[in-house]
C-alpha cells in the first residue's frame, strides 16, 4: 500500500528526514512513535502528500507520487486526514463539514457515516456547538466519507480525554476492519493497543 | 453556499467589501450620469429648434464665439429654411448670486421659455428661470453693474436654463460685446440639412457651419466633459480595486487555516479561487443593487437642490446602468484575483505544523 525508498527531507540546511526506508501493507494499523522533533511530523506529511520530499521515492496505492497527475483529486479520493486539531471549518455545519471533502457520489452516504459514529443527532450543529470529543469524530467521518485507502493522523487524541481518545481509537480500528490502512503518529502509547505494527522514529531515522 | 456562509461569518470584513464597492459604484454611477445630465441639456438646448448650427470660425467654445447676426436676413431667404434664430450664451454675477447663465435671445425664439408670470423681455428687461427666481425677490437686478427690470418668470424642460436669466438679444450682445454666440437654423425637409450647410457656409469667411448633430458629436466641451468623468470614474474604480484587494488580503490572511483545511481536504486551487470569486461577486453585486438605488435616489434629488439652481442635472441611461454592472464585475473579478491566487497557495501543511509535536 505504501513503499517509502530512501526518503530523505531538508527544511533549508536542516536535513530532518535521513534515508528512511519502509513498507507498509493494505490493512495495517501502523503507529508512528518517537519524541517531539523527530520527524514524525514531516514523515507523515510526505506520506499524505501534502509535503514533497527532498529526495528519494514513495508510491501510494501502487502509483509513484511523482506520476500522479492530479495529486489534489487523488488526495481526495484515497486518502483521509485527521489532525490533533479537529480543523473544522467554523462556519459550515457537521454536515456540511463532511460534504465538504465528500466527493460527489459519496454525499448520499453521509446520514449512514454520521449514524455509524454515532453523531447522526449532531449533523446540523456548528464546530462550536459540540465538544472537543464530537468535533474529532466528526473529523474522522470527514477522513473516513471516500472511503479512502489510507487514513493519516496526526496526534489524533492529542487533544482528548482518555474516553474520548478511546472512541476515536476505536473509530480507527473499526475502519481498519473494512480494509483501510491506518497511520497514526501519536506520542499516546495507548495507540500501540490498536496498533499491528510499530515503526520508531529517532532523529530523522526509522 | 459556502460563499455565503462564509460572508456571514465575517460580517465586519464583509461590510468593509461591500461598503467600498458601494462607494466606487456609486462615484462612478453619479460622475458620469451628472457628465450625461450637462451634455444631455446643452445637446437639448442647441438641438431644439436647429437643425442648423453657425458659431465662429476656429473658436473651441460657443462662450467665445461672435457670429454677426445680419447674416440671418440672407439666411431666412434660402428657400429649405424654415426659421433661425440668434443666441448669446453667457454667464455673469447677477446680484448676491456669485454666477448665473445669460441666456440673450431673438425674439422668435421667446416662446422657448414658457411663461409662468408676466410677459416677454423689451430692451432693459430680463425674464427670471424658475430656479434663480427663488432667489432673486425684487422687481430690479443687476448684472454687471446695470440695472434690468424683471419683465417675467419661465419654466423650462432644460434644467439649467431654469437657473438663468433670458433677455433681449441686443440687450445681452451690449453685455457681452458681441453681434451672436451661435445661429441656429431650422430646416424645412431633413434631407435638405447638408445642402443648406454648404450654402450658408458659402456666405462668410468668418463662419464655421455644422448640422447640430455633427457639432454635439465634435464639441469639445462635451469631449473634455466626457474624458474628465471618464478619469474621475476610472480613479473610482482604481479605488475600489484597491479596496476590494486590500480587504481580501485581510480575509484572506485570516481565514489560511480554513484553505490549508480545504487542500488537505484534496480540494483543488481552482476551488477556493472560485469560492473567493464568488464572495466577492456576491457582494459586489449586493452593492451594485444597493449604489443604483442609492444614485437614483441623489439624482432625483439634485434638481431639486436650490443651491444648484438646476444646473446639476443627472441621467442615468441603461447603457451606463450596463457598463457600471461590468465595471464592478470586473473591478470584483481583478480585486479578489491576486487574493484568491494567494489563498489557493495555501501549503495544507501549516494544519501540521500548527499541531507538531
Amino acid at each position: 500500500m505504501i513503499k517509502v525508498s530512501n526518503l530523505s527531507h531538508f527544511y533549508g540546511a536542516e536535513q530532518v528526514l535521513f534515508d528512511v526506508s519502509f513498507e507498509i501493507k493494505e490493512g495495517e494499523f501502523i503507529f508512528l512513535s518517537g519524541d517531539s522533533g523527530s520527524g514524525k511530523s514531516t514523515l507523515l506529511s510526505i506520506l499524505s502528500t501534502l509535503l514533497k520530499p527532498s529526495s528519494g521515492e514513495l508510491l501510494l496505492a501502487n502509483s509513484r507520487v511523482e506520476d500522479i497527475k492530479n495529486i489534489d483529486v487523488f488526495r481526495q479520493e484515497n486518502i483521509g486526514f485527521v489532525f490533533q486539531f479537529h480543523y473544522l471549518i467554523n462556519y459550515l455545519s457537521v454536515y456540511e463539514n463532511i460534504a465538504l471533502a465528500a466527493i460527489d457520489s459519496k454525499k448520499p452516504k453521509i446520514e449512514k457515516l454520521l449514524q455509524d459514529l454515532g453523531i447522526s443527532s449532531l449533523s446540523s450543529r456548528y464546530p462550536n456547538e459540540i465538544s472537543g470529543g464530537q468535533r474529532q469524530r466528526v473529523a474522522l467521518a470527514r477522513a473516513l466519507i471516500n472511503e479512502p485507502k489510507i487514513i493519516f493522523a496526526d496526534e489524533p487524541t492529542g487533544s482528548l480525554d482518555s474516553a474520548n481518545s478511546k472512541i476515536v481509537y476505536e473509530l480507527l480500528a473499526n475502519a481498519l476492519k473494512n480494509g483501510t490502512t491506518v497511520v497514526v503518529a501519536s506520542h499516546d502509547m495507548h495507540t500501540q493497543n490498536y496498533a499491528t505494527k510499530t515503526l520508531k522514529m529517532l532523529d530523522g531515522r526509522i | 453556499m459556502i460563499a455565503l456562509k462564509a460572508l456571514k461569518k465575517n460580517p465586519f470584513k464583509s461590510t468593509l467589501i461591500f461598503s467600498s464597492i458601494t462607494i466606487a459604484v456609486m462615484a462612478i454611477f453619479l460622475i458620469s450620469s451628472v457628465s450625461q445630465g450637462i451634455i444631455g441639456m446643452y445637446s437639448k438646448m442647441i438641438k431644439t429648434d436647429g437643425d442648423i448650427i453657425i458659431t465662429q470660425k476656429g473658436i473651441s467654445d460657443t462662450f467665445f464665439s461672435n457670429v454677426d447676426v445680419s447674416i440671418m436676413s440672407k439666411i431666412n431667404t434660402m428657400p429649405d429654411v424654415r426659421s433661425s434664430y440668434a443666441m448669446i450664451v453667457g454667464a455673469s454675477p447677477v446680484e448676491h448670486i456669485p454666477i448665473a447663465g445669460i441666456y440673450g435671445v431673438s425674439s422668435n425664439h421667446f416662446k422657448h421659455y414658457k411663461l409662468t408670470r408676466g410677459r416677454y423681455p423689451k430692451s432693459g428687461e430680463v425674464i427670471l428661470g424658475k430656479n434663480i427666481s427663488n432667489q432673486i425677490k425684487s422687481q430690479m437686478l443687476k448684472i454687471g453693474n446695470k440695472p434690468y427690470r424683471i419683465s417675467g418668470l419661465y419654466e423650462s424642460d432644460i434644467g439649467f436654463e431654469e437657473g438663468g436669466v433670458v433677455m433681449n438679444l441686443k440687450d445681452a450682445g451690449v453685455l457681452f460685446s458681441r453681434s451672436s454666440s451661435y445661429i441656429l437654423v431650422s430646416v424645412k425637409l431633413p434631407n435638405a440639412t447638408d445642402t443648406l450647410v454648404q450654402k450658408i457656409s458659402t456666405l462668410s469667411d468668418e463662419i464655421e457651419v455644422k448640422t447640430t448633430k455633427s457639432f454635439i458629436q465634435e464639441y469639445n466641451q462635451f469631449k473634455i466633459i466626457e474624458k474628465s468623468s471618464l478619469v474621475i470614474s476610472s480613479l473610482a474604480f482604481l479605488m475600489g480595486l484597491m479596496g476590494i484587494t486590500s480587504i481580501m488580503s485581510m480575509i484572506v490572511n485570516s481565514r489560511k487555516e480554513e484553505f490549508g483545511i480545504m487542500r488537505a481536504l484534496g480540494k483543488t486551487r481552482l476551488f477556493i479561487m472560485k469560492n473567493l470569486f464568488f464572495e466577492t461577486l456576491i457582494m459586489s453585486f449586493s452593492a451594485y443593487v444597493f449604489a443604483l438605488i442609492l444614485s437614483l435616489g441623489i439624482l432625483a434629488t439634485l434638481p431639486h437642490i436650490e443651491m444648484l439652481q438646476g444646473y446639476v442635472n443627472g441621467s442615468l441611461s441603461f447603457t451606463t446602468a450596463l457598463y457600471v454592472l461590468v465595471s464592478t464585475i470586473c473591478m470584483a473579478l481583478l480585486g479578489s484575483l491576486m487574493p484568491a491566487w494567494i489563498a489557493s497557495k495555501t501549503d495544507p501543511i501549516l494544519l501540521i505544523n500548527q499541531g507538531c509535536s
